[in-house]
Order: structure tokens, then sequence, then C-alpha cells
């Protein structure tokens, strides 16, 4: 299934490759279970193209953020996108960081993406991966030490669980078939209403405790593509002093105060600050009370409208009730 | 007692049966700071080393996330402490207190695997060694001991042997560690280890264990992880410096985030700030990545190093070109692999050397 | 009930009130021209505009153990600056959702708006948050100099 898929994206950009500057996609990594982001530039390369539930990343950051693949006059660049990541391409193109007109969207439905470190866990002892293919929602990982073999479900992304926006919602071209949300949009933020229900010590333990364990590496805010300010973060400049080099709590938490309260009523919940967080803190679970905030505040879902403003970038004179 | 203390101390091997590692090693946490690999959270897969505790959950089965680098070299160590204090003879004056921070505790890391330690001995290099001794550095690193397990557990990302070390060098390590069924064989490696061994309250091991850890070293040491070649990578890093184009097609997927640089045991770069709280504060060293913007940013608004490609070309060129000329031939990297694992795109440090040495390769014959 | 009331008024609390310069300030000035009893728990800082208030300075406060943060501006519609404080109110209702899921009380932060010549508004204003965070107590907050990556390397 994900072969035929990846047969299909290959022609496909085979096709439009005369009218485009590049094509960003996937490629395999190290291993087959690690895949990573590709610039196509030439037709030669085509041929490393692939898609398959291991292609985690969101290309769309690498549309805007510095040295940014930008196409020529008149040309495009084409990018692949699954569910998620299409919603970041409309909040750029909302934003003004990209024009719809620059870009070719290639639209993939995607039924989850797997998280690695799930994976590994399930292997008894670390080593090296020969195989890996996924058949009928189950994993079967061949390694040095034998064969393991996963139900697909208890190793996805906790992105991919709770996703509702499978299928992208702006493209130029999709390919393969459109599947069904893993949960209905009621449910999407019943996890953070169970938080809510803890006592605020409890709460206020939980992230003490999970969020002691950031080394700041950046990682959640370089690979989010919204975070545009890049290298002028504020975390990271010394006047004004936002943030100090300690590693203690009290500047752990304003970091990533700072990267949440800048992406309210914006994050697409495309999940990447948690996936490459390499201490694995739910740092999307912060986004995700903001997006619950705006919705119910502003009736705003980010990334679905490209004619809407943001809710925090603009105002409504006549609004009651706040 | 004093009898079998006297024979216990002559012994150079001990064994630890799988349920006596906590205990043993809370002997020993009564007169060194022990740290320890284990979980970073409760259900997490990431492993970091810290102080041992209580009933902690050991886990020596697979390579730590973090490396013991930051029982060295803390992310934020305090160099000085001052103060401000009203003039005793002048009191329209005030009085700067300084206080130096140097910290020489005893330390005992346990369960570091051979790149561990390696990353020790690169950093040496920088801290230890010509007209400059860092204090701060020698005096922890004096007082640290490391035992060190002989690795069994290579993944896709380790390549150790292609970079002078191996899952069997014990070099810096004071302690070997043989996992065998049933338990661990420690056996003393340095001077030091016997001191410690005598605190540990363990049998020696009988003759059999001792030939199942004969056979297990064994093992390991005829196993090569990796087959990277880093011959001509030190001139290759040199003669495609301005080749753009090579370095956007190696690292044109980076984020630019800190994961490798803080993962990697070898990578020491420190930034230091001075960190005020009202009259009083700290001169703090903590870490920096080559990989962030700020890291090469000079007053005037310059940058020598504006983008990525630029961030990455030196962190691949000072490991495998710049450091070895320096530190005669030693490679800055200890094939940990962690920098290629935890990369959130996958960029394999790897295929960058080889890259490198081919379009260098290229170059000489055409 | 006197009796408690008077022993937790005993301490002072560490409140932050943020003003904006050309109604608020004013306010808070005419209030003091005018000798209006006040608690003495606020410090107050001068902003240009509540739209100038970043939420990022009352997160920062509150995590950084401040009792409570005040904001209080020009009313709707009556901005200096037309619209800045419809800007800011919409920031602060998200950030008062938003404390709570990190644990941190949502009445810690306050936001109204007081006019340059509503002194009498504005001292009932001060007396009301001052009696709420006092009620509230002390703030917790996130230990600033709890050093936990490293806290037990130092």
């Amino acid at each position: 299934m994900w072969s035929e898929i990846t047969k299909k994206l290959q022609e496909t950009v085979q096709n439009i490759m005369p009218q485009v500057e590049a094509v960003i996609g996937w490629e395999r990594g190290f291993n087959e279970i690690r895949i990573k982001p590709v610039v196509i530039k030439k037709e030669g390369d085509i041929s490393k193209l692939v898609w398959n539930p291991f292609c985690v990343q969101n290309l769309s950051g690498y549309l805007v953020k510095s040295p940014a693949v930008i196409p020529r006059e008149g040309r495009r660049v084409a990018i692949c996108v699954k569910g998620c990541d299409s919603r970041s391409v409309t909040a750029l193109i909302q934003e003004g960081f990209l024009k719809r007109d620059q870009i070719f969207i290639i639209g993939i439905p995607c039924s989850g993406t797997v998280d690695w470190r799930k994976v590994m866990k399930r292997l008894e002892r670390s080593s090296v991966i020969h195989r890996a293919e996924i058949k009928d929602g189950r994993l079967m990982v061949e390694h040095a030490e034998g064969v393991e073999e996963i139900p697909l479900r208890e190793i996805l992304l906790r992105r991919c669980l709770r996703c509702v926006y499978p299928n992208p919602t702006v493209s130029d071209v999709v390919i393969g078939e459109t599947v069904s949300p893993h949960i209905e949009k009621e449910d999407l933020y019943k996890d953070v209403e169970a938080f809510e229900r803890k006592s605020l010590d409890e709460r206020r333990k939980f992230w003490a405790e999970t969020l002691s364990r950031c080394i700041r590496c950046y990682a959640c805010r370089n690979a989010c593509p919204l975070c545009i300010c890049q290298d002028w973060c504020i975390a990271e400049r010394r006047d004004p002093k936002w943030v100090t080099q300690k590693p203690t709590l009290k500047d752990i938490l304003l970091f990533h105060g700072i990267h949440a309260l800048h992406l309210a009523g914006r994050c697409t919940e495309c999940g990447e600050c948690e996936r490459v967080c390499p201490m694995e803190i739910p740092v999307m679970f912060i986004k995700e009370k903001l997006n619950e905030t705006t919705l119910r505040l502003f009736s705003y879902e980010a990334g679905i409208d490209s004619n809407l403003v943001p809710p925090l970038l603009t105002f409504n004179p006549h609004e009651t009730g706040i | 007692m004093v009898a079998r203390r006297k024979e216990k101390k002559s012994q150079n091997r001990i064994f630890i049966p799988l349920e006596g590692l906590n205990q043993t090693l809370e002997n020993l946490s009564k007169h060194f700071t022990v740290w320890v690999p284990m979980p970073s959270g409760e259900n997490e897969w990431s492993l970091e080393f810290k102080p041992l505790h209580r009933g902690c959950k050991i886990l020596l089965d697979r390579q730590s996330t973090l490396p013991p680098k930051k029982v060295i070299l803390p992310q934020g160590q305090t160099l000085i402490e001052y103060e401000y204090k009203k003039s005793e003879s002048d009191p329209s004056k005030q009085d700067l207190v300084l206080r130096e921070v140097i910290d020489e505790s005893p330390i005992i890391v346990f369960g570091t695997r051979p790149c561990d330690v390696r990353g020790f001995l690169v950093c040496d290099k920088v801290f230890l060694q010509g007209r400059y001794i860092d204090v701060y550095y020698r005096a922890r690193r004096l007082n640290t001991l490391f035992a060190t397990l002989f690795c069994r557990e290579a993944d896709d990302a380790c390549f150790c042997s292609s970079v002078g070390s191996g899952p069997a060098d014990m070099e810096g390590s004071d302690i070997g560690i043989t996992p065998i069924d049933g338990g661990w064989i420690l056996e003393g490696l340095t001077d030091r280890a016997s001191e410690i061994f005598s605190l540990c309250d363990c049998e020696a091991p009988d003759e059999k264990q001792i030939e199942d850890a004969r056979r297990v070293q064994e093992e390991v040491r005829s196993m090569r992880v990796g087959n990277l070649r880093t011959d001509g990578v030190l001139e290759g890093v040199k003669g495609q410096f301005q080749n753009m184009e090579l370095w956007r097609d190696i690292a044109e997927s980076c984020l630019s985030c800190g994961v490798c640089t803080y993962v990697c045991p070898t990578c020491y770069c420190f930034t230091i700030t001075d960190e005020p709280q009202g009259l009083r504060g700290e001169r703090l060293r903590s870490w920096d990545s080559c990989m962030f913007y700020q890291y090469t940013q000079e007053a005037s608004g310059h940058n020598p190093r504006p983008t990525k490609l630029e961030r990455y070309r030196n962190r691949l060129g000072h490991k495998f070109s710049y450091f070895p000329l320096r530190y005669s031939g030693m490679i800055a990297c200890c094939g940990c692999g962690r920098c290629i694992r935890s990369c959130p795109v996958s960029i394999d440090i790897r295929q960058g050397v080889e890259r490198v040495r081919e379009a260098h390769h290229g170059c000489v014959c055409s | 009930m006197e009796e408690r009331e008077k022993t937790k008024n005993n301490t002072e609390m560490r409140i932050l009130g943020f003003l904006c310069n050309w109604c608020s300030y004013g306010g808070a000035d005419t209030a003091g021209v005018s000798r209006l009893k006040q608690p003495t728990d606020l410090r107050i800082i001068r902003i240009p505009c509540t739209g100038r208030m970043d939420p990022l300075f009352a997160f920062k406060a509150l995590i950084s153990g401040a009792d409570g943060v005040l904001v209080s501006g020009c009313h709707p519609k009556d901005c200096h600056y037309s619209v800045g404080n419809l800007y800011a109110r919409r920031r602060f209702e998200v950030l008062k959702d938003f404390l709570p899921f990190l644990g941190i009380e949502s009445d810690r932060f306050h936001y109204t708006w007081v006019s340059a010549s509503e002194g009498q508004r504005w001292q009932e204003v001060v007396t009301e948050f001052s009696r709420r965070i006092h009620e509230l107590g002390r703030n917790p907050g996130f230990d600033m100099n709890t050093n936990l990556v490293n806290s037990e390397a130092r």
C-alpha cells in the first residue's frame, strides 16, 4: 500500500518537475523507521522520495525558515503535506509569509505516523534494525535480536491519536484515498478537560516534574513552522533579557510560556514541538490548552480558512462577555 | 572484621548480583555521589544520568539519551558568586564581595559506556592541556571515577569503532563492568578501584563467573561497531570549505536546534553570563551550541555563520578536521550516535563525513 | 473573622499594577490627590497603553512569585490610541484562562478599566483586588532558585 502511494507520488513529481523549482518531500534516513526531509531539485533524485507512516516531519517550515526554499518569479515550489501539515501551510498563507500561487501542494491523506521511540521501547535491547514493514495495521520489525510485531495503534505519536484532520485541507493534488479521523471533533480537548479536573497543586506539580527534564535545546521552537522569529527569539536576547541561562524551572517554564503564548490562536497542532523533544516532554499539551481557549472564546481554529485573521491579531469592538 | 576488610582490599574483582545492585550502590553513596542512568520520566524511553536515590530504577540495558557530560560540565555552573555590600569604612560606597565556587566532592559515575568516557578524554584536551588549565573542570574531573560497561547494545546509529574507540575501550575508566548471567562482574582498572571495592561489601566472583565474564569481554572485543571511513576528511573539510552546494546537500534539512550538541558527549562549548538578582548574583558558565545563531553573533551585528549551513559545516569540521589537526589527530567524536538518533530530522553525521570525502576525492581525481 | 482578616493583612503582598499612561495612571493619581485611602500592596508600573501590555509581563511575574497582577487601562472605545485596549482585552482573556492550566489561580490576574477622572473607582478596584489576593495568600509560584536540571550537580 505504501509503495503504491510512493510510486504515485514519484510519478506526480515527475510530471510537475518542469514547472517547479524544487520539491520538498521525505526520503529514507539511516534506517527504515527513520525518515528525513529532502529537497529534490533534479529529476535524477525523484526516486529518493518515499511515503509511509514513518514520514513524521512537517515540511512547511522549510518554505519560510532561512535559508528557505524560495521560487524564482513565476515559478513554484512543490511541497508534500499530510493533513496536519496542510494546516500549517494555510496558517503561513494567512499570516502573509507565503503566497498560495508560489507553492504547489501535494496532499497525502495520513492515517497516523509512528513514534520511533515507542518502537525502540518494544525491543528488548537496542539493536540494529534490518527491516520494518507495516501491513494490516501491524508493524513488523526485523532486528539483530529477532522479530517484533506491534499493533500500529500502540506506536503512533500522541498527536496522531487525537487527529481530526487526517486529510489535507488544502492541496493542488491529492495522492491516496481519504481516511477517516482517529477521534470525533468533540473529543479533541478531552485530555485538556481531564487535566483541568485535577487540583491546582497537582497541575503545578505535573508541570514542575515534566518540564524539569527540559534541556532547552530549543528543538520545539525551531521545529515549529509558525515560530517565525527564528534567530531573533526573545528567549535568547540579552536586551531585553527575558530568560536567564540558569537551568532553573522558572527559566524553563518562562521559555515554554513564551513559546505557547506566542502561538495562542496560531498553533495548528501539528505536534512537531512534541515529536522533536529529545526528553519526551508533552510540549504540545500546553498549546492544546490555548487552542481550547481560543476555540471556546473566539470560535477559531487555526489553519483552516486562509481568509480569516487569527483572533489575537484582531479585535471586535462589539464583543461582550469579554 | 579487620582481617576481612584487608582481604577485600586486595581483591580486584567483585560480583554484584542483579538484585544487589541498588544496595551496593547505596553503600557507595555514603562516600560518593553516585550517578546512574535512570529513566527521565515514568513512562519515558529516554534515560539520563542522575544521582542515585533510594529505590530508584537503574537501567543498564541501553545507552542513555543524555550523556554523563553534565556530571563534570553542568548545563549551568556557577563560577563566581558576587554580592554588593555597604562598605563598612565609607557608608556611601559599596564593596563587592566575591566567592569562587569550586566543587571537589567525590563522584562515581556508574554504568557509563566507552563512548561516554571517550567524551571526557576529548574534553580533557581542551580544559586540561596547554597554557590554560580550567580549574572548575579539573576539580570535578580529578574527583570523578567511571565504572564502564563492556557495551553490547550497539544500534544503527553507533559507530564507535570508526573513531578510534570501540565497545570494549576502557581508556579513561577506573572500573570495567561486565554483564553476565545473574549480575555483573566489576573489575578494577586503576588504583582507585580497590578503594571502591572495599566499600561495596560484595563477594569475589567464582571461577565460573570469571570465565563467563572473560567470554563476554572477548565477544565485545571482537565487535566492530560502524564502518565509517575518516581518512581524507581532515583535508576534505578544508578543501570543501567554500563548496556551499555540498553543505546545502548535507544540512539543508537542519532545524538549527541544539539537540545534537546537547546530547553530544564531546561538545563542550559554553557561554559565560552574569545573572544578577538584586544586589547579588553569579557568573554562570552554561552550555552553548554552535548550531545557534547567537553563538557567533558579533557585537557589530555581523555574523560569520549566518545560516544553518555554515553552522553545520562548523560542527562537522570541528569534530573531524579542526580538532584532530590541533590535538594530534584525535577525532572529537566518540561515535556514540546520539546526535543521529535524537536529531528531529534524522541528519546523519556519518553521511556528512562521507559526502565530504567523496567530494574531496572527486576534486583530487579531476 | 475580623481577627483573621487582620492577621492576614499584616503581611504585605507583592502585587504588580500595570497602568496605562492616559487613563488609569491618571485615575490612580486622582485617587491619591483626593487622599483616598488605599491598600499598600500594589506596585505600579506605567505603560503607554494596555495594548503595550505583553501577557508575558504578567506571566513572568506570576511564575516568579508575584502574588497578583492588576492591569488597568482606558475604557473600551476610549483608548488614547483608539483600539489598543480592544486588542489587549482578548489577550488578557486568553491569559486568564491559561494560567490555571499551569496551576496558577486565575484570580491572581485581573484586568479592568479606570478613566483619569475615576479616582473613587480606582480606590475600589485596588481595595477589592488587594483583598482578593490576601484571601488567596502567598503565590507558591515556581521556585526561582530551584536548579532542577543540575540541582544535584551543584
